[in-house]
């Protein structure tokens, strides 16, 4: 019993840190519970915390709380996770098995490889050309975002604030382009805006509004202002650097 | 046209990338994000941009829920990376811009105009969202 309790917490901790809309978390737990032959499941999830509440069959009740203090944007994780659960709840999974899977799951460490960098880039060259840029601003604009990209995940990587590393992203981003536009036919603006865009806090800004769908308020505002403040920080951080350049 | 879906293809794609979608999943999510553009730059001229916004972002989240159950994963796999197109950046970067020229009445019509295409793509996912929702409650209770 001991043991499956860690299994459910487990599951709904990963879910979390990465990122899972909060019923979702709180449908895992449940099913998994169920499955794992609890009589009556409670699960209350908010984006900095997870309560579990487990009834056995002979009575004894099982509380745990973990704390979650990190966050970072690992969909694949949700979606295994997510296989996992209807899996065991299907019965087509043994209890070791899962816990080897949820195990693995939590000991991988995000692979920062340069390539996904620098494919995360092309996003940036995308979002130069959405709004208008050329080519060659949209070459400019990748590769730049590359780098912010291999700045956040570096700052990520250490004890920074989120907001700190949007805005450090930003001033890095502006300060590149700039220089770069005072001796290539670039548009400053144009190029700037695709860079930074390669932060932009989607996952908070979706499950915001999924979150507040569903009627979940704390974790739907909290997430707003996540996103809020990440964007504002984005901003500021280019702010400082056009202000500086005299614009 | 074909330039912009491909582009709005390989921004999709790439932002999927970076939130770590399932490799398998990728094109899909690239494939919605494409198309969302291209709707938001048909419908465009006709509807206005926040018009436009909105039902790119309807069409996009009704996609993703399409797609999530069909190949059995979390909607937000699709509808993360798709709806990235759509996000008002430019918009936001002029309210920035604006303000730092001590240009405060551009800064507040491109604050309002940010505030109301977030606000459409906001709706359009909650309207799709909400549709399958009822859909699969009332699939649910049948049962």
């Amino acid at each position: 019993m001991e043991r499956l309790v860690g299994l459910v917490l487990l599951a709904g901790e990963l879910l979390l840190t990465c990122g899972a809309e909060m019923y979702r978390v709180e449908e895992t737990i449940e099913r998994m519970g169920l499955a794992a032959g609890f009589v009556q499941v409670e699960g209350f999830a908010t984006p900095t915390g997870l309560f579990i509440s487990l009834h056995a069959p002979n009575g004894r009740v099982y509380t745990r709380v973990r704390r979650i203090r990190q966050t970072y944007n690992k969909l694949s994780t949700i979606a295994e996770v997510n296989s996992i659960s209807r899996a065991f709840s299907d019965g087509s999974m043994t209890i070791q098995e899962v816990h080897d899977e949820l195990e693995r799951l939590s000991k991988e460490t995000a692979p920062e490889s340069l390539g996904r960098q620098l494919i995360g880039g092309a996003g940036a060259m995308a979002f130069t050309m959405i709004f208008g840029g050329n080519w060659f601003e949209g070459i400019i604009a990748g590769m730049t975002g590359a780098m912010v990209l291999v700045l956040v995940s570096w700052l990520g990587r250490h004890p920074v604030p989120k907001v700190l590393q949007a805005a450090t992203g930003g001033i890095f981003a502006a300060a590149v382009i700039m220089g770069l536009s005072r001796i290539l036919a670039i548009h400053p603006d144009l190029t700037t805006l695709g860079a930074v865009m390669v932060m932009t806090p989607g996952v908070a800004m979706t499950t915001a509004i999924r979150d507040l769908l569903s009627g979940e308020l704390l974790s739907g505002l909290s997430r707003s202002a996540e996103a809020l403040s990440v964007t504002v920080a984005i901003a500021t951080g280019v702010a400082i650097v056009l202000t500086l350049g005299g614009r | 046209m074909l330039v912009q879906a491909l582009i709005g293809f390989i921004g999709a794609t790439a932002f999927a990338y970076i939130y770590r979608v399932p490799t398998r999943q990728l094109p899909y999510a690239g494939i919605v994000g494409s198309l969302g553009h291209v709707i938001f730059l048909l419908t465009r001229d006709e509807w206005g941009e926040v018009g436009g916004v909105f039902l790119a972002a309807t069409m996009v989240a009704f996609f993703s829920e399409v797609l999530a159950r069909r190949r059995r994963q979390p909607v937000l796999v699709f509808l993360i990376p798709a709806v990235i197109p759509l996000v008002p950046g430019a918009k936001a970067y002029l309210t920035m811009l604006s303000f730092l020229q001590d240009d405060y009445t551009g800064a507040l019509v491109s604050f309002i105009s940010t505030v109301l295409l977030a606000g459409a793509v906001a709706a359009g996912i909650i309207i799709a969202s909400s549709l399958f929702r009822i859909y699969s409650r009332a699939k649910h209770v049948r049962r």
